[in-house]
């Protein structure tokens, strides 16, 4: 018997590894996605005031602070128990959209894309974005262009373009100026014939991957998403949809006060990644997946023009529920489109350069929940305070950990479709990374499962037999 | 006229790291009204090629790990193309300007000024031997963009 490893997975966010055991003929009995490092955000917060949530839990990450500055400020603001004033929710809506396309642009464009357009058998010396600048240079152009002005948005808003301060518990702490709506404005077109440009090359690609489009992930899953109460898609608001595999609603309109009773953690034995569940259904049945893909799953329509033509062609090509995890990067670039129609609307809208931006309050509730669609998926922020308002628990349920159950198994199902133990070539290994990046995850915000997690360390002789094993409780 | 581009970058909240911050922030108040073009970030990535592609000349401000605390390196920064798979969390100045010519056809003259840290601890104020050089960063800096960039260029 032999064991793989992919120490580390390349072109993700955060660090994790992925063990892969061999019986004696070559093929793939088990797999297993460790995450390897902690954070400890819940436990160190205790005793801060409730109102430097924000900005301790930007500093999660570097690639999407705008959402955990969002569902911080959103947990805060249940925690005074104020209404933010109409203008803040609209200029936090156009600031997380601009995360959105500035975190959809870097998953497709820089992390994925040279898998994509160069190939997963490719030379691995090249397969990565200096390979992509050399050989379709446009693309990366677009690529950059796109990521740029996602993040223009972010800084013209906050001022800076990570870890921005701006958001704040109750609203925003400066409105938003005509110049910089007018600035943001006018580079809405160029950004959305980039998506719809983009949109038009990868539909054209799909046939080249009719492969991994069957292995990559497209076992029956539980999907959950955001909806407003129509049903459309929401990124900032709303309340979870959940969905079976066949497309049925199994729980609907699940707000901040009821989450616990549809979403369950448990940890696993050798990772620090906890594993959400759907409670109703029990650990380890009740996986679902969360992100582009499943919000698209779940949402009647994206609610913007483009999009919507676009939300409707996806559905008409691959059904009405899209279980295959290759098709991630068809969502993200379809929700990117949204982000920027969106963004336009809320620009357009007068109040957005309103001045009164922030409701004021101290402590009125001993409880907060805070919940958003991060670009990989549901984003959850839970504190409780006591009457000084200091954190005495925290809890973040990450978009990473609710898609941990799944990707493990998109691991294992691509694992046994493409790897041979007997002729191993990288292409091989290379899939398995791929179907873990598709997911877009963000392991350094997902590793939150402090005090929980029962430390498994176990030693492998040559031939691969367990000879011996530690356990913590 | 050509534009001259300041890159200061680093963590603020790592002691020195935060060199670059501080002096792109003296450099600003200075060359305001300037064609210059100061940006402040914590870590150089790919969406600056096409600023520096807009340039004629460009500084990198960094602190340096390497040699005595306090001293100051002035080098020329060559497009050099990098081979990390990685353009998400580290370009390097070298590796920026490689991407602004083979994207954009063009990239500045560009040197790259460091100071030897003495410390990256916790902590959002400089050394004193860090602090004792910024001065020097700075008017250098502002030597070179006057002289060499915006001079030259007009």
């Amino acid at each position: 018997m032999r064991k793989i490893t992919i120490d580390a997975v390349t072109r993700i966010e955060g660090h994790a590894k992925v063990s892969i055991q061999l019986d004696d003929n070559g093929k793939v009995t088990s797999t297993q996605l460790h995450v390897t490092q902690i954070r400890g955000f819940e436990k160190f917060t205790e005793g801060r005031p409730y109102y430097e949530m924000p900005s301790i839990t930007a500093r999660i990450c570097g690639i999407c602070p705008i959402s955990h500055l969002l569902a911080a400020s959103k947990a805060c603001d249940a925690i005074m128990s104020v209404r933010i004033p109409e203008t803040a929710a609209l200029l936090r809506e156009v600031l997380h959209c601009g995360q959105v396309v500035q975190s959809h642009a870097l998953s497709f464009f820089h992390l994925s894309a040279p898998d994509l357009l160069l190939g997963m058998d490719s030379d691995p010396a090249s397969r990565n974005v200096l390979g992509l600048l050399e050989k379709f240079p446009d693309i990366a152009r677009d690529g950059i262009a796109l990521r740029k002005f996602g993040q223009q948005v972010i800084e013209g808003l906050a001022k800076e373009r990570i870890h921005p301060s701006w958001v704040v518990p109750g609203g925003v702490n400066t409105p938003l100026e005509p110049a910089v709506r007018d600035k943001i404005l006018s580079g809405l077109p160029d950004a959305r014939a980039t998506v719809r440009r983009t949109l038009k090359f990868f539909k054209g690609m799909l046939d080249q991957f009719k492969e991994e489009i069957e292995h990559f992930g497209n076992a029956p899953s539980m999907y959950a998403g955001l909806v407003d109460a129509a049903g459309k898609l929401q990124l900032y608001d709303g309340g979870i949809r959940f969905k079976d595999a066949d497309g049925k609603i199994v729980a609907d309109h699940v707000t901040t006060r009821d989450y616990r009773n549809f979403i369950g953690e448990a940890a696993l034995p050798n990772s620090y990644l906890k594993a959400p569940y759907f409670k109703p259904v029990g650990f380890p049945d009740g996986v679902y997946r969360v992100g582009p893909l499943a919000r698209l799953n779940v949402a009647r329509s994206c609610g913007t023009s483009m999009a919507d033509a676009e939300f409707t062609e996806f559905h008409q090509r691959l059904g009405k529920i899209v279980p295959g995890s290759f098709h991630f990067h068809y969502a993200r670039l379809i929700e990117a489109l949204y982000g920027l129609e969106r963004m336009e609307a809320l620009l357009n809208d007068p109040a957005v350069l309103g001045k009164q931006i922030r409701a004021h309050a101290g402590v009125n509730c001993l409880e907060g929940v805070g919940m958003i669609e991060a670009p990989r998926g549901i984003l959850i922020h839970h504190y409780k305070v006591n009457e000084e308002g200091a954190i005495t628990w925290a809890n973040l349920i990450v978009a990473t950990g609710h898609n941990n159950l799944a990707i493990n198994r998109s691991i294992q199902q691509v694992a046994q479709h493409f790897v041979d133990g007997n002729h191993l070539q990288e292409g091989m290994l290379n899939r398995v990374s791929a179907v873990v990046r598709a997911y877009d995850p963000c392991f350094s915000c997902s590793t939150h499962a402090s005090g929980q997690i029962a430390m498994h360390i176990q030693l492998f002789g040559p031939q691969g037999s367990l000879l011996d094993e530690l356990k913590s409780a | 006229m050509g534009k001259v581009l300041i890159i200061g970058y680093g963590n603020p909240l790592r002691s020195d790291d935060g060199l670059g911050w501080h002096a792109s922030r003296m450099i600003a108040q200075e060359l305001a009204g300037h064609n210059a073009e100061v940006i402040t970030c914590h870590q150089l990535t790919p969406e600056l090629a096409e600023a520096l592609s807009q340039s004629s000349h460009a500084v990198f401000i960094d602190a340096d790990a390497e040699g005595e605390p306090g001293e100051i390196h002035w080098r020329e920064v060559r497009p050099q193309a990098e081979a990390s798979s990685a353009l998400t969390h580290t370009c390097s100045p070298a590796g920026l300007l490689a991407s602004a010519a083979q994207l954009y056809g063009r990239c500045p003259q560009a040197v790259a000024v460091t100071v030897t840290a003495q410390s990256f601890e916790f902590g959002d104020s400089l050394s004193s031997v860090v602090s004792a050089a910024l001065p020097k960063v700075v008017e250098r800096v502002l030597q070179f963009a006057c002289t060499d960039g915006l001079r030259t260029e007009s």
